[in-house]
C-alpha cells in the first residue's frame, strides 16, 4: 500500500445528496492514486452504478496519505452534506476518532474499512464502529509461513516494513515476525521501506552485504519486495528469497520465476463494496453493527506445491 | 577573470573539495569500524548501482542553481519518464532505442515548461517548479493508472556489470552525462553566461546576455537529466513506480549544497555536487548496514546537511577574514 504525495477525487454520485428516498453513503478513502484505494473506489462506483436504485455515493480521496487534517475536514463535509453512512478507511487509528464521534452525534452511522480505528482511543470517545476488513496480521503471517516452509529453522531472515505510524503497517510486522517465530527463524534486521520501491532496493542493499549468511527478505508490500528483488539481483544472491503484500499485477511475473516465493490479495476492490454493504444492512435494521473480517487469500507461483 | 584570480579559485574549489574528500573519508571510516561487512565488494557495488539517477539529476540541478534558480520538480518528472518509458515498452511495444529517448524527451518538455514559466509568465523558479512537481506527480498517476508497471527485461543490460570492467553501464552513462554538464558549465560561452545570470541577473543582461533563453535551456536541460535518471534507476529496478521518486529533488539539492555549491547562484562546481552524493548514498548505505531505525536515520540525514552547510560558511568566513576573498 502506498504513501506519498498525490491528487484529491471528488466525484459525486448520481443524485447525491439524497433526495430522501434512498441514503446516501459516503466513502472516504486515503489517496486515490494509491492503486489499491483506487481499486477500492472503482469497485465500490461500479456497484452503485450496478443497483443506483438503492443507494447514491460520493466518493473522497485525499491528497497525502498521511495528511490527516485533509481527511477529518472531508469528514466534516460529509456531515454537513447529510449523509446517511460514512465508510471511512482512515488515515490515522487515532487521530480520526474525535471527528467520527461528532459524526455520530450528528446521527451518522460510521463503518470502518481497511486501516482499524485504535481501540483505546475509541473507548476514551464513548464510541463503537463496526470494522469490516481484512486481518493484516493473520495476512503477513500467511506470506511469511510460505517463505518460512523452504527454510530450515535458524535460518537468518529481515523484515522490511512500512509507515509505522498506520494501524496495518504495525499488524504486518507482527504478522511477519509471528511467521519467522513460529518456524523458529532468526530475525537478524528491521528497517522501513517508506512502502517504496527504490527506498527498500537500498535498504534490501544493505540487508544483504550486512548478513552474508540471510535467507529471506519478508517485505510488507509488493512495491517494497520489488525493490528487495531488485537488490538480490544486483548482489547474485538468488538463495535469499521474497515476499511482499497485495498481490498488485506487477509482480505476476516475479511470482512465475520465483523471485517472489508469495503474496497476499486482500481483494482491495471489494472492501469498500464489503463495507458498503455492511453500511447499508446496518441503516435498514437488517445487521447489528458488528466487526467482519474479510477474505485474505495467499497467491504463490506455480511450483509452489506446498501451497494451499 | 585574470590568470592569478583563475588560480585562487582554482586552489579555493580544491581546498574545498578536499575538506568534503576527507569528511566522505571519515564517514567511511565510521562506518566501516561500526558495522562489519561495511567495507565490502558488495557495499561498494550497490552504491555503484543505486546512484546513477541520482548523480545526473544532481549534475541537473548543479547547472539550475548556478544560474540562481531551483528544480524541485525533478522527482515528479522522474517518475512520470519512467511511467511513459514503462508504457511505451511494454504497451506499444518500442524497442528500447526508441523508448529511452521518448523518456528523456519527456523529461525535456516537462523542464521547458517550467522554463517557460518562470521567464515568460515572471514566476520565480522555486514556484514554477512547485508546480511542475504536482503536475507531473498527477500526469504519472495518469499515464500508468496508479499502478507500478513490470518492465520486464528490456532495460536490464543496462544495469548489468560489464565482465570487463566490473561497472553496469548505468554508472558509465551517469559519468558521460555528469562530465559534460561539467565541461558545459565550465568551457562554454552557455556556462559563462549561466554563472553571470546566476551571480547577477540584471548585470548579466545590461551585459547582453538573453537571460530568458539561459533560464529555459537550464530547465530543459535539468528535466532531460531527470528523464535520463528515470531511464537509469528503472534500468535496476525493472519496474516503474509512479510513487518512485519522491524526494529526490531534497536528495539532489542536499547534495549539490553539501558539494559547496552557492544556493545564491553564481558559484558551484560539478565535481564537488559529485562528492555530495557520494556523501548522501555513502550516509544512507551506512545506516541501512547498522539496521537504524526510520526516526534516526532522518535525523543523522538532517544532522549530516546542516553540518556540512555550516562547514563550508564557516570555512568561507575564515577566508574573508583572512583578506584573501
Amino acid at each position: 500500500m502506498g504513501c506519498s504525495s498525490r491528487p484529491q477525487e471528488a466525484l459525486p454520485g448520481k443524485g447525491a445528496g439524497g433526495d430522501g428516498s434512498r441514503p446516501l453513503v459516503a466513502l472516504v478513502m486515503k489517496s486515490l492514486a494509491n492503486e489499491f484505494f483506487a481499486a477500492m473506489a472503482a469497485g465500490a462506483k461500479s456497484h452503485q452504478a450496478a443497483a443506483p436504485q438503492r443507494y447514491d455515493l460520493i466518493v473522497n480521496g485525499m491528497r497525502n496519505e498521511t495528511d490527516v487534517a485533509e481527511q477529518v475536514g472531508i469528514v466534516e463535509q460529509m456531515v454537513a452534506r447529510r449523509a446517511a453512512a460514512i465508510v471511512i478507511a482512515p488515515a490515522d487509528s487515532q487521530a480520526l476518532v474525535p471527528a467520527l464521534a461528532r459524526a455520530r452525534e450528528a446521527g451518522v452511522l460510521v463503518v470502518n474499512i481497511d486501516n482499524r480505528l485504535d481501540a483505546d482511543a475509541l473507548r476514551s470517545a464513548g464510541l463503537t464502529v463496526p470494522f469490516v476488513g481484512p486481518d493484516n496480521r493473520a495476512g503477513a503471517k500467511l506470506a511469511g509461513a510460505a517463505v518460512a516452509r523452504r527454510l530450515q529453522p535458524g535460518d537468518e531472515v529481515a523484515i522490511v516494513e512500512g509507515i509505522v505510524t498506520a494501524d496495518n503497517a504495525r499488524q504486518r510486522s507482527l504478522g511477519l515476525a509471528d511467521a519467522a517465530r513460529d518456524a523458529r527463524l532468526v530475525v537478524v534486521d528491521t528497517q522501513s521501506g517508506q512502502w517504496e520501491m527504490e527506498k527498500a532496493d537500498g535498504i534490501a542493499a544493505a540487508m544483504l552485504a550486512a548478513h552474508p549468511r540471510l535467507r529471506a527478505i519478508l517485505c510488507a508490500n509488493d512495491s517494497m519486495a520489488l525493490g528487495a528483488a531488485a537488490a538480490i539481483a544486483a548482489a547474485g544472491r538468488r538463495e535469499v528469497l521474497v515476499s511482499g503484500f497485495d498481490a498488485i499485477p506487477a509482480v505476476r511475473p516475479l511470482l512465475d520465476d520465483g523471485r517472489l516465493v508469495a503474496t497476499v490479495d486482500q481483494h482491495g476492490d471489494r472492501l469498500a463494496v464489503e463495507g458498503i454493504e455492511t453500511a447499508l444492512a446496518i441503516l435498514s435494521g437488517a445487521a447489528a453493527p458488528e466487526d467482519r473480517t474479510t477474505a485474505i487469500d495467499l497467491v504463490t507461483g506455480p511450483d509452489d506445491g506446498a501451497a494451499p | 577573470m585574470s590568470a592569478p584570480a583563475a588560480d585562487a579559485t582554482a586552489w579555493r574549489a580544491l581546498r574545498r573539495h578536499g575538506v568534503l574528500l576527507a569528511a566522505w573519508g571519515a564517514l567511511v571510516a565510521v562506518f566501516a569500524l561500526t558495522a562489519t561487512h561495511f567495507l565490502s565488494a558488495a557495499t561498494l557495488q550497490t552504491l555503484v548501482g543505486r546512484t546513477p539517477g541520482l548523480l545526473v539529476v544532481a549534475a541537473g540541478m548543479t547547472a539550475v542553481i548556478l544560474g540562481g534558480g531551483i528544480d524541485l520538480a525533478v522527482g515528479s518528472v522522474a517518475a512520470l519518464a519512467a511511467g511513459v518509458l514503462g508504457i511505451a515498452l511494454v504497451d506499444w511495444h518500442w524497442p528500447v532505442a526508441a523508448a529511452v529517448p521518448l523518456a528523456i524527451a519527456v523529461g525535456a518538455v516537462a523542464g521547458l515548461a517550467a522554463g517557460m514559466m518562470t521567464v515568460g509568465l515572471r514566476v520565480p523558479a522555486f514556484l514554477a517548479t512547485l508546480g511542475m512537481l504536482e503536475i507531473c506527480r498527477g500526469a504519472a498517476y495518469l499515464v500508468t493508472g496508479s499502478r507500478t508497471k513490470y518492465l520486464g527485461g528490456a532495460l536490464e543490460p543496462l544495469a548489468r556489470p560489464l565482465p570487463a570492467l566490473g561497472l553496469p553501464p548505468t554508472i558509465l552513462i551517469a559519468a558521460v552525462a555528469v562530465v559534460a554538464v561539467h565541461v558545459l558549465i565550465t568551457r562554454t560561452v552557455f556556462g559563462r553566461h549561466l554563472r553571470a545570470v546566476g551571480g547577477n541577473p540584471r548585470a548579466a543582461r545590461y551585459a547582453g546576455i538573453d537571460v530568458g533563453r539561459v533560464r529555459i535551456t537550464v530547465h530543459v536541460l535539468s528535466g532531460a537529466l531527470a528523464g535520463l535518471a528515470a531511464v537509469l534507476a528503472t534500468a535496476r529496478i525493472g519496474s516503474a513506480d509512479p510513487n518512485a521518486g519522491t524526494g529526490l529533488e531534497l536528495a539532489a539539492i542536499a547534495a549539490v549544497v553539501i558539494g559547496g555549491t552557492s544556493l545564491a547562484g553564481g558559484a558551484g562546481s560539478c565535481a564537488g555536487s559529485v562528492l555530495g552524493v557520494a556523501v548522501i548514498a555513502t550516509l544512507e548505505a551506512g545506516l541501512a548496514h547498522l539496521g537504524a531505525s526510520e526516526p534516526i536515520k532522518r535525523i543523522v540525514t538532517g544532522a549530516a546537511i546542516v553540518a556540512a552547510v555550516a562547514l563550508d560558511f564557516l570555512e568561507r568566513r575564515g577566508r574573508e577574514g583572512d583578506g584573501e576573498a
